[in-house]
């Protein structure tokens, strides 16, 4: 049953047409601004104007393309696992406090989430530059003699993207662990489990449905991130939107940022439909990891 | 399988300001069932939660059999425990949840499948070891809970409200249940409730807890025929109280006049503490009944017709409300909203309490 047949079901005070009524604005503004030009510019990459598939050839005929396609998916995994290492206890202590301490947990989580993406990723820039607070701070420290080249580099584009998108995969980590009853924990150890053993056979099967979901959405919006690794990443970084947004404004070459753009959806679609399917099977076997 | 001793002596449960558990004893013997007994913030669970070692003491120590395990970890106390909400792990199996604890101490697959079941089979739920605990109802996950807190042959088992989640029917099933278990396993259980009657039907003895102070300690029979204070007498069944004056107090009894001028005799083990001017008298409800001579003057204010019963509820001249229990036999004289009746008691059916306490 759909988000929308039970709505209209349970919702015995709305009636049908008010519900969609109700939808019609953003339903509007979705096919207006998402929708309808989405599919003209995948058009514009398939017929120019009579239907060609030259454009997608050269995205799989160009080894350089593809190249930076696989580098943008590797970023995109290695900046979700570096999210999952790093959020996972943060969102583990958020659920286990209370009161006053975890509202300053949370403010800290969420506070980052409300400035810029350009704002954080400046941030990093003053960070990380020759002269920046990382490089005097070694220096002053006399642990290192020369400032290290540590902006546009690919472990500074990958802490920069983990810094920007860590809330989305601590806030659904946090909701599943909170949902945890603290006496599971408290059963496994009485039972006789050590502290890992508590988190291995408990505590992280449990928490799989937050993982996955945090991780799916850490790993498409890495995918298609744009500001940061443009930013702090240099040429030897460069990622797929970096290369689209290269063809559309510097090339203005229209249809060939369409066959990349095409590419890049169905990729995204594919590993959202694979993510879908192992959650959804998951549900139905009782949360099962 | 055996069950061993607990001692918890003088144990003292403190957070910052608050005392939850105050200088509490408790020696409970191998194969005993405890129930601790009280209200919320009586003190009850923190005890159990100190006992699994979930909680630590300020002050006192917790002995396992010889063991001193105050300060020894949850999980190396080899305890099994039964919590109020079930506590099965929702993503495995019935079979690998009564396995987990054997899956702990790293017993062999095959082993832990066989002692899985074996220990699912005391609580005939055989059948059930392929099913996820979502497919099962609120009793039969108890049942798997409990089998899960023996399956390893634990030394104690702590049982925190584990009936108060279902509903009557299968808690009183779920009480055979434990009993059953407990007479085959021999095993030491100390049992949490704020339901009294749990209490007095299930526990070897019980221990009434107020303010994380131990009231009484001792078999359902004492707490009921015999409370050592007032609030144990007020907390255990249904109890009526009156103010009354003592007349005379020796070593063979006490002599105090009841509302209305009426002087009673209490026999010197129905006195508990020194009562001297003022007291209180303590008389269960189907002890009472109407009386020709003496007594105490009442004003019928409802009668509550229930079969073999019947509940009278009158007001003693002056105010308070007494609640009689009357078989409802042949000869009784039909009773009537404001009529005025006297109602006496046995020398041996009242208490004598010093007031206030």
């Amino acid at each position: 049953m759909t988000m929308l047949a039970r709505w209209f079901r349970g919702g015995r005070w709305l009636s049908p047409g008010a519900g969609a009524l109700l939808l019609l604005p953003f339903a509007l503004v979705m096919a207006l601004a998402f929708v309808y030009p989405l599919f003209d510019l995948l058009s514009q990459g398939l017929f120019a104007p009579n239907f060609t598939t030259a454009h997608y050839q050269r995205v799989f005929d160009q080894p350089v393309y593809l190249r930076i396609l696989w580098r943008t998916l590797l970023t995109a995994f290695s900046v979700t696992v570096l999210c999952l290492v790093l959020g996972f206890p943060v969102a583990y202590l958020l659920a286990r406090l209370q009161g006053f301490k975890a509202a300053v947990v949370a403010a800290c989580i969420l506070l980052p989430l409300w400035s810029s993406v350009l704002v954080r990723t400046y941030a990093w820039v003053v960070m990380l530059r020759r002269e920046g607070l990382v490089n005097s701070g070694l220096q002053s420290l006399g642990l290192i003699d020369a400032p290290l080249k540590l902006l546009y580099t690919e472990g500074a584009v990958l802490v920069a993207m983990a810094h920007v998108l860590l809330p989305f995969v601590v806030l659904p980590i946090y909701g599943t662990l909170k949902n945890i009853p603290p006496d599971y924990e408290r059963a496994a150890l009485v039972m006789g489990a050590k502290r890992f053993q508590v988190f291995r056979e408990v505590i992280l099967p449990l928490s799989m449905p937050g993982v996955a979901s945090g991780s799916l959405m850490v790993f498409l919006t890495a995918i298609g991130f744009y500001v940061t690794p443009a930013l702090i990443g240099g040429p030897q970084q460069m990622m797929i939107s970096t290369l689209i947004s290269q063809q559309v404004r510097e090339l203005l070459n229209w249809p060939f940022a369409s066959a990349l753009v095409g590419v890049l959806l169905v990729v995204v679609l594919g590993i959202a439909a694979v993510f879908n399917r192992a959650i959804g099977i998951d549900r139905l076997t009782g949360g099962k990891a | 399988m055996h069950g061993v001793s607990v001692g918890i002596e003088r144990l003292k449960v403190a957070y910052g300001p608050v005392t939850a558990v105050n200088d509490v004893s408790l020696d409970i013997a191998p194969g005993e069932f405890l129930a601790l007994l009280g209200p919320s913030g009586s003190g009850k669970t923190t005890i159990l939660m100190t006992l699994a070692g979930f909680e630590h003491p300020s002050a006192g120590r917790i002995l396992i059999g010889s063991d001193d395990v105050t300060t020894r970890p949850t999980n190396q106390r080899n305890i099994g425990m039964v919590f109020q909400r079930y506590s099965l792990f929702p993503h495995m199996s019935v079979r690998d949840n009564v396995a987990f604890p054997l899956k702990m101490r790293g017993v062999a697959k095959g082993e832990r499948a066989r002692l899985a079941e074996a220990a699912l089979a005391k609580v005939r739920l055989a059948d059930f070891a392929g099913r996820m605990p979502a497919q099962l109802s609120g009793g039969q996950q108890q049942r798997v809970a409990l089998a899960r807190a023996i399956v390893y042959e634990p030394r104690v088992l702590l049982m925190d409200e584990p009936l108060s989640a279902l509903d009557k029917n299968l808690r009183e099933e779920m009480q055979l249940e434990i009993l059953r278990l407990k007479e085959q396993l021999g095993i030491t259980v100390v049992f949490v409730t704020h339901d009294q009657q749990e209490a007095l039907t299930m526990a070897d003895r019980v221990a009434v807890l107020s303010n994380g102070q131990l009231q009484q300690l001792g078999s359902p029979r004492d707490l009921y025929e015999a409370p050592a204070n007032r609030f144990v007498a007020g907390f255990v069944g249904e109890m009526n109280f009156l103010d009354v004056a003592v007349v005379r107090s020796g070593a063979d009894g006490a002599v105090v006049r009841l509302p209305g001028g009426a002087q009673a005799m209490l026999p010197p083990a129905q006195i508990a503490g020194s009562v001297v001017g003022e007291a209180v008298l303590a008389v269960r409800p189907e002890r009472l009944a109407p009386v020709e001579t003496g007594g105490v003057p009442v004003t019928v204010e409802q009668v509550v017709y229930s079969g073999a019963t019947m509940l009278l509820v009158a007001r003693v001249d002056g105010g308070a409300e007494i609640r009689a229990r009357i078989g409802t036999h042949a000869g009784l004289a039909p009773l009537a909203r404001g009529q005025r009746i006297a109602l006496g008691w046995a020398p041996d059916a009242a208490r004598l309490f010093p007031p206030g306490a």
